[in-house]
């Protein structure tokens, strides 16, 4: 009996999206009664994975960093929206502390920060300060070094003076 | 692996990277939830229907190949090209068109089993590709 359903090829029109939603409540029924179902289920994916490795085009190398700018762009444009008017007093979901524990994740997986776009105006303002620190430094630095050697020709020609008298 | 598939509905290799962007940014918490949810199968199986939702309006505007599928999507896929033209059509209806069994019943003028039938078929040469 269950032979013949897997064989029915209704497995098939599952894994392929293309079974009827009544179809797919019985398949899960019955891949919840019988094990062999679920085992014929991924053997089918794995067929499908199969055909899709045969397949395969690696995507360029932009193609993430594009992703990610656009998620990132979809996060901020959600963080922005309008959010429901609640009473002063009434604790908001960003209020509630969480149930579990909270930490830091110190040491993460990747080797990579992000951070958000507006700190590279910061980092751009360091950068060109940093610049005008220095030209400042190296000026004083010789305006000094010709303060003294003229200090030390004072001193010389006063001693030359003070010998003659 | 996924751009490859969109690459074969889409038949454009800039079209496809512009849809596969499309697929990860629309994505949410939901969707994330249902394609990588434990005990559901294959996570890939389960992003490639969740793309395929997604090429739907594509799909339709898209020809259908019942004449000669293995020249419009398997080009360079010597697993479909192993096929006949039924089994073919039914897969590609299927898995590059989006199509129910239902719809493939009424177009080719069989039985729902007749058609899950050439789908199993068309399983079977993948199978005997893999083992």
């Amino acid at each position: 009996m269950i032979h013949q359903y897997i064989n029915s090829g209704i497995l098939e029109a599952y894994v392929t999206g293309s079974a009827s939603e009544t179809e797919v409540e019985e398949l899960l029924r019955m891949k919840a009664r019988h094990p062999e179902v679920n085992i014929a289920l991924q053997e089918l994916e794995a067929d499908m994975e199969f055909l899709a490795g045969r397949m395969a085009v690696m995507p360029p190398a932009r193609t993430w960093d594009k992703i990610s700018d656009e998620i990132d762009e979809i996060m901020l444009r959600e963080k922005k929206e309008v959010s429901k008017f609640r009473p002063a007093n009434q604790p908001t979901e960003e209020t509630i502390p969480p149930a579990g524990p909270t930490y830091i994740e110190v040491e993460g997986a990747s080797s990579h920060m992000r951070i958000h776009k507006a700190w590279r105006w910061v980092f751009a303002a360091v950068f060109v300060l940093g610049k005008i620190f220095l030209a400042f430094a190296i000026y004083f630095y010789l305006e000094n070094r010709q303060a003294q050697t003229q200090l030390n020709e004072l001193k010389t020609e006063i001693q030359q003076l003070k010998g003659k008298h | 692996m996924l751009l490859g598939y969109i690459m074969e509905v889409v038949k454009n290799r800039s079209v496809a990277e512009g849809y596969l962007t499309d697929v990860f940014s629309s994505l949410n918490i939901n969707d994330l939830g249902k394609i990588t949810a434990d005990g559901q199968g294959s996570t890939y199986c389960r992003l490639q229907q969740h793309t395929r939702s997604k090429l739907t309006s594509f799909i339709n505007a898209v020809d259908d190949c019942p004449d000669s599928p293995v020249s419009k999507i398997s080009g360079q896929n010597k697993i479909i090209s192993q096929m006949n033209d039924e089994q073919q059509t039914v897969f590609c209806g299927v898995h590059y068109h989006g199509k129910s069994v239902a719809i493939l019943s009424r177009e080719l003028n069989k039985s729902s089993d007749e058609i899950k039938q050439i789908l199993k078929q068309s399983f079977n040469i993948i199978r005997s590709n893999r083992k």
